[in-house]
């Protein structure tokens, strides 16, 4: 494979010191995807042996986790036929995925064979999906056991595709940026700016979505939107993401000392937080740390932009950040 | 004393037509951008090469060419306090436009047929209701003003009958900072007006849409498309994309399902060529082809595109990266790099707008 001999070039000519995006690819995508991969499948196997919730929500905790760790990663194979959409459909401010649920319960076996099913809505299948399957806010209508197993099957047959997809090309082509042959990253520098761009976008992410939905305004706080709420996860997704988004940061640029420290602080602040829901967005008291964690993240991400992007030379893309 | 030579010059620049686009080089587009810590307004042709360049007192947004003579008009980005109309032969600025008192420039302007007038798109500064500029082109006096038809014009284009349909994208805006003052009760539209600036036409989005400000268009052979930039909730799937046949209600075009999300509720440019129309988003990272009914056919990822111009029955694309590409339903095709980071628009010459 190409791209096994590009990371023993790497490994060869890689000092201790080095870092940037190719190690990024080297020690944090290709790893993350493989465990996704690993831990999907995990999830589908068990799926096959039992439609019990109960013995179904480990796999499906820690698969889940699996995919958080590389949920921020926005580009190449993952934004190719929607699979990002269709592995994680959340926020969902008008239910769709509900909806689209609700059809499906109802389906016979033709619509839930796995072709047909990778054509369904992409707000129906996924984690999200099987959050709403795997932790009833009601009894269901019909049997959930064949749309639990299309969906973690389709999950699994997705994080596959994306695994190989990196693994077998799209991680050759970012390694290659800047090579004659390249026309989708013309010089180095457009990789590292891709790759800053994800550290960026998953920390507006985890700041404006993750807790602006729940924390909505002191006026109308919105707890009930806390992202995987029922499965009990959203500040988990929190700490999660921030951890693997910290790690990536580290292997593009490990001399950026403030960036790291002000990780390091929203971290401990998401770990010393006992509200895994965001159910205290209601109460004015516990509200507060939930606002501090959201303003750590904030402080994060600009010290980011300021430090790792001036020692690397990118930045928030010129029209990108401009708008008219 | 008058020499022979002399003379004869004299007589030849007095029969000779006057200036036109081919003494500047015969530029395909005007297309602003930032080149180091300088703005630059350039002259480029079909295959992305720039033919001239003019500097630019700060960060331009749009341009209009004169459909005749060698003339740019760069605008300011918003709010606009001044416009320039410069001599793409020489690169000197012909012409200074400052708005009257209580209006800017709010991004983008257009000729009128036989060049005879200047539209420019301005709103009143105190309120973001929209005028429609009018400047005659001899010496580009002020002569005039037209209500738009809505509050926060952008983008203006001259339909081949003379009549004009204007962006209005319904945001009242801060005349200091931009800053945006009415999100909740935004109502965008597009306006039809007739050769002389009368409302002939009017229409609004459908309910649950009035956050979707109208921005940018481009002509279709029966009206126009247009690109909206969403204000409401970014978890929302709303369209980027619309066409309108004055007389009917607009049509929403939005793209497949998996791609609902692509654009960040964001269109920054539009353009239709070969009976295609391409939509660019530099916050998601890329250009969407539909056909010229609004079926979408492709997606292309590219970081920070944003201008689109026609090119032959493809589509020119720039992004921010300093990159122009031919964009076809296939693929997007590099045809040159520069050093310049190309701001959000690529605008025709010689073509009608």
């Amino acid at each position: 494979m190409r791209h096994g001999i590009w990371l023993a070039v790497l490994v060869l000519t890689a000092g201790p010191a080095r870092a940037d995006y190719p190690e990024v690819v080297r020690e944090r995508i290709l790893p993350g995807y493989a465990a996704f991969d690993a831990a999907a499948a995990a999830l589908a196997a068990q799926s096959a042996e039992t439609c019990a919730a109960e013995a179904l929500r480990p796999a499906f905790q820690a698969a889940w986790d699996a995919w958080i760790a590389v949920s921020h990663l926005r580009f190449g194979p993952v934004e190719d036929e929607g699979r990002s959409l269709a592995i994680a459909f959340w926020p969902d401010p008008k239910a769709l995925g509900a909806k689209a649920q609700k059809a499906l319960l109802a389906a016979g076996p033709a619509v839930l064979a796995p072709e047909s099913f990778a054509e369904q809505s992409v707000a129906a299948r996924g984690f999200s999906g099987l959050e709403r399957l795997l932790y009833p806010a009601a009894p269901f209508e019909a049997d959930p056991c064949p749309l639990i197993r299309a969906t973690a099957d389709d999950l699994a047959r997705m994080a596959h595709e994306v695994n190989e997809a990196w693994a077998d090309g799209f991680a050759d082509v970012v390694l290659t940026a800047g090579q004659p042959e390249n026309t989708i990253y013309l010089s180095e520098n457009e990789a590292r700016q891709a790759v800053f761009t994800q550290i960026m976008t998953g920390l507006e992410f985890d700041k404006d979505q993750r807790l602006g939905r729940p924390l909505g305004t002191f006026d109308r706080p919105r707890p009930e939107l806390a992202e995987a709420r029922a499965a009990g996860r959203s500040l988990r997704h929190v700490a999660l993401s921030l951890v693997a988004l910290r790690d990536m940061t580290a292997s593009l640029s490990p001399g950026a000392v403030r960036t790291m420290a002000a990780y390091d602080h929203a971290i401990a602040l998401a770990e010393a937080l006992d509200d895994p829901v965001f159910a205290g967005a209601a109460e004015p008291g516990s509200r507060l740390k939930i606002e501090i964690l959201q303003q750590a993240i904030g402080a994060a991400r600009d010290t980011a932009l300021a430090e790792v992007a001036g020692a690397l030379g990118v930045d928030l893309g010129f029209n990108a950040a401009d708008g008219d | 004393m008058t020499s022979r030579r002399g003379f004869l010059a004299g007589l030849a620049a007095l029969s000779l037509p006057r200036p036109g686009w081919a003494d500047a080089g015969s530029p395909a587009y005007l297309a602003a951008g930032k080149s180091g810590e300088d703005h630059v307004l350039h002259g480029v042709d079909e295959a992305g090469e720039s033919i001239f360049t003019i500097p630019l007192p700060g960060r331009g947004h749009a341009a209009a060419a004169h459909t005749g003579r060698p003339l740019a008009v760069a605008f300011a980005r918003r709010p606009g306090t001044f416009a320039l109309v410069l001599d793409c032969i020489t690169g000197a600025v012909a012409h200074r436009l400052t708005p009257p008192g209580g209006r800017q420039f709010n991004g983008h302007g257009a000729f009128s047929a036989d060049g005879a007038l200047l539209m420019t798109s301005e709103v009143v500064a105190d309120t973001s209701e929209g005028r429609i500029g009018l400047w005659e082109t001899g010496g580009f006096a002020r002569i005039g003003e037209w209500a738009s038809g809505g509050i926060g014009p952008h983008d203006l284009k001259r339909l081949p009958d003379g009549r004009i349909v204007v962006a209005n994208g319904g945001i009242r805006t801060d005349p200091k900072d931009r800053t945006k003052l009415n999100i909740a009760g935004m109502r965008p539209n597009l306006a039809l007006l007739s050769a002389d600036g009368a409302l002939v036409d009017m229409a609004e989005l459908p309910a649950g849409l009035h956050q979707n400000s109208i921005r940018h268009l481009a002509l279709l052979a029966d009206g126009v498309a247009f690109a909206m930039q969403w204000e409401g909730d970014p978890a929302e799937p709303v369209p980027q994309l619309g066409r309108w046949s004055p007389g009917a209600a607009p049509v929403l075009c939005p793209p497949v399902e998996a791609e609902m999300f692509t654009m960040r509720g964001y269109a920054g440019s539009i353009a239709a060529a070969g009976g295609k129309i391409a939509i660019s988003s530099p916050k998601g990272g890329a250009v969407m082809i539909f056909s010229a009914e609004g079926a979408p056919l492709a997606t292309h990822r590219r970081a920070d595109v944003c201008g689109l111009a026609p090119l032959g029955a493809d589509f020119m694309a720039s992004d921010g990266a300093g990159n122009f590409w031919r964009a076809t339903t296939d693929a997007l095709l590099l045809l040159s790099r520069t050093a310049v980071a190309w701001d959000n628009h690529i605008v025709p010459v010689g073509k009608p707008v």
